[in-house]
C-alpha cells in the first residue's frame, strides 16, 4: 500500500501514541492542577481532528501536500497580520498573499529556479509598492513587516511544500513533523521533569535549559532512528549527518516556538488565535516548522538534492 | 520615525464564531475579494432574474458615512439594497441583520459576515451599548449602515411601524438617511418561501435626511423614525 518501507511504522506509531496520552494523562494529571489537566485534554482532542488533516494531504500526494501548506501559510500570514495590525496595509498585504501564492505554484511546479528567485522578486516588490501611498511616515514600519512576513510564513513553510517534490516526501514530511511535534512534547515534559534554569524568561518564561536540552537530545536521538531507514543507502545515513540533521531540526524548531513567543510578547498577548482549542491559532501550533523547512532542505539538498529524479517544470 | 502605530484587529482573539458577530469585526483581504464577488454576483443576479429597476441613484451620498433604511419583507432586501451601491461603496457597507437568525451557526456567520459584511443586531438582548457602539462605527469607520427600522420581516407584505433605534443612531448627527422604499421582493421570495420566484424588483431612493436638530433622546427618536416612515410609505406610493 505504501511506497516506502518507514510509512507504516510512522502511522502505527502516531496511532499507538494517540491511543496511549489518555492513558498517561489518567495515570501522571493526578498531581496536575484543574486547569493544566483541563489544557492537556483539550489539546489532545484538538490533536484528534489535527492529525488526520496533516496526514490526508500527504497521504493524498503531491499536489494535495503542497496545497496543504500553501494553504497553512496564508492562514498563518492572516493569524500574523490581524494580530499585528498589518491586514489594514492592503496593498502590502496582497504582495505577501501573492507571494506565497507564487512560491506555492512554483513548489506545485517543481520549478526550483523560480522558487528560489521568488525571496528577493517579492521583497523588491514590497519595498517598491509600499512607496504607492505617497507617505513616507511608517513607511520602514510597512516594508519592515511585509517582509518579515513573507520570509517567516511564506518562505518558511514554503520549504516545507517543496520536499513533497522528491521521490520519498511521504515518508520524510511525515518524520519531520512528527518529530517537530514530539521536540515541542519533550521540551514541555522535560522541563517539567529537570527543568530548573530559565532559558530566556523575558522572551518566554515558561521555557527551562533542562526542556531545551532534553528535547535537543532526545529528537536527535528520534530523528537519527528514523532517518537511518529514510536515508538507508545515502552518503546521509552516516551518523555524523543523521546527528546533525536531529540537532538541526531540534535547535530550529525550538528557535521557531521562540521567534513566535517573542513577537506574541512584543504584541502583549498569549496567543496568535483561537481556533485551535487548547494550542490558541495555528501559528501557536506550527510555530516550531517556520525554520526547520529551510534548515533541513537545504542540508538534504547540498548532500543529495531534493527531487532531483522527478518531473520538473509540470505545468508551465 | 513614526511611533509604532499597529493594533491588533477589533475582532483579534475572539473565538470563531464570536469573532464573525462582533460589532468590531474588521474586513481583510479575503473578506473584501469575497464581498466584491458577492457584489458582482448579486447584481447580476437581480438584474437578470428580477429585472431590477433602480430611482434615484443621484441622491446616494458619494461618500460614507450614511444610512439606508427600507420597508423589510424578504430576505433578498438586504441584497438589493447592498448591490445598489456601487463598488467603492459596497464594501463600506454594512447590511444590520438579525443577530439570532445569522449569527448563531459557524456556516451561516460566516455567509452573513463575510460575503455580506452584515453585522448582528440580537433582537432579545439588543441594549443601548450596541446601539452606542454602531453610532460610533458608523462615524469613526466611516461606514454606511443598511437598515430595516421594523425590525423583522413583515408577514403580509405592507410596511410596519419603524423602531425607535434608527433614531438613536442619527439624532444629534450630520450623517444622512436615505429612505428607500421596495417592491417585489415580498412577490419574489416572501417569509414563508423557500426558494425565489422570478418577479421584477423595483427600488425607489428618496431624497436624504438629516436630522443634526433633533435631540438625542426618546421623543427625537420617535419623531425619527415616523418621519422616515413616512417617507419610505410616500416612496411607496404610485406617482401622481
Amino acid at each position: 500500500m505504501f511506497n516506502h518501507p518507514l510509512m507504516l511504522p510512522l502511522l502505527t506509531g502516531v496511532g499507538i501514541l494517540l491511543a496511549l496520552v489518555p492513558v498517561i494523562f489518567l495515570l501522571a494529571s493526578r498531581r496536575a492542577g484543574e486547569k493544566l489537566r483541563a489544557e492537556l485534554w483539550a489539546r489532545y482532542f484538538s490533536w484528534l481532528w489535527l492529525v488526520p488533516l496533516i496526514l490526508l494531504p500527504v497521504l493524498l500526494g503531491r499536489l494535495a501536500t503542497i496545497a496543504a501548506i500553501g494553504i497553512l501559510s496564508l492562514f498563518c500570514y492572516r493569524e500574523f497580520a490581524r494580530a499585528t495590525g498589518f491586514f489594514r496595509e492592503r496593498l502590502v498585504s496582497a504582495v505577501v498573499v501573492l507571494g506565497i501564492v507564487l512560491l506555492t505554484a512554483a513548489a506545485a511546479d517543481h520549478w526550483y529556479h523560480f522558487f528560489m528567485a521568488l525571496p528577493s522578486l517579492v521583497v523588491s516588490l514590497i519595498v517598491i509598492l509600499a512607496l504607492v501611498r505617497d507617505q513616507p511616515a511608517g513607511y520602514i514600519q510597512r516594508v519592515a513587516m511585509g517582509v518579515l512576513a513573507f520570509l517567516l510564513f511564506g518562505v518558511g513553510l514554503g520549504h516545507m511544500s517543496y520536499f513533497a517534490n522528491d521521490r520519498n516526501f511521504q515518508p520524510l514530511l511525515l518524520s519531520i513533523i512528527l518529530c517537530v511535534e514530539l521536540n515541542d512534547v519533550l521540551a514541555f515534559t522535560c522541563g517539567k521533569l529537570f527543568g530548573k534554569r530559565k532559558l530566556c524568561p523575558g522572551t518566554s518564561p515558561n521555557k527551562t535549559l533542562g526542556g531545551s536540552l532534553g528535547a535537543l537530545v532526545l529528537t536527535t536521538a528520534i530523528f537519527a532512528l528514523l532517518g537511518s531507514q529514510l536515508f538507508a543507502g545515502t552518503v546521509l545515513a552516516s551518523p555524523r549527518h543523521l546527528i546533525t540533521m536531529g540537532v538541526l531540526l531540534s535547535l530550529t524548531g525550538q528557535l521557531g516556538d521562540l521567534v513566535v513567543s517573542s513577537i506574541k510578547r512584543d504584541l502583549g498577548i498569549k496567543d496568535m488565535g483561537a481556533g485551535i482549542p487548547g494550542h490558541g491559532g495555528l501559528l501557536d501550533r506550527f510555530d516550531s516548522l517556520l525554520f526547520v523547512g529551510p534548515a533541513l532542505f537545504h542540508y538534504i539538498g547540498y548532500y543529495l538534492g531534493v527531487g532531483l529524479d522527478q518531473p520538473a517544470r509540470v505545468f508551465f | 520615525m513614526e511611533p509604532w502605530n499597529f493594533k491588533p484587529a477589533g475582532n483579534f482573539g475572539m473565538a470563531p464564531v464570536a469573532g464573525l458577530a462582533s460589532l468590531q469585526r474588521e474586513a481583510g483581504l479575503g473578506s473584501i475579494a469575497g464581498q466584491a464577488l458577492w457584489g458582482l454576483l448579486t447584481r447580476a443576479y437581480f438584474q437578470i432574474f428580477h429585472r431590477l429597476k433602480i430611482e434615484g441613484e443621484g441622491f446616494l451620498p458619494r461618500q460614507a458615512p450614511f444610512v439606508l433604511v427600507a420597508n423589510h419583507c424578504s430576505h433578498l432586501d438586504a441584497l438589493v439594497l447592498a448591490c445598489a451601491l456601487p463598488l467603492r461603496l459596497r464594501l463600506h457597507a454594512f447590511p444590520i441583520a438579525a443577530g439570532d437568525t445569522f449569527f448563531t451557526k459557524p456556516a451561516k456567520a460566516f455567509f452573513a459576515a463575510c460575503l455580506l459584511n452584515a453585522l448582528p443586531m440580537w433582537r432579545k438582548k439588543c441594549g443601548p451599548h450596541a446601539l452606542d457602539v454602531l453610532r460610533q462605527k458608523l462615524v469613526s469607520d466611516p461606514a454606511i449602515f443598511i437598515l430595516f427600522p421594523e425590525g423583522t420581516r413583515s408577514r403580509d407584505g405592507k410596511p410596519g411601524r419603524f423602531k425607535a433605534g434608527v433614531g438613536r443612531l442619527v439624532a444629534g448627527s450630520e450623517v444622512p438617511v436615505i429612505p428607500c422604499h421596495l417592491s417585489g421582493c415580498f412577490e419574489s421570495l416572501p417569509p414563508d418561501a423557500k426558494r425565489p420566484r422570478f418577479c421584477q424588483i423595483h427600488l425607489k431612493i428618496g431624497q436624504p435626511r438629516v436630522f443634526a436638530n433633533v435631540p438625542d433622546e426618546r421623543d427625537g427618536w420617535d419623531q425619527i423614525s415616523d418621519v422616515l416612515s413616512g417617507d419610505v410609505a410616500a416612496l411607496g406610493q404610485p406617482p401622481g
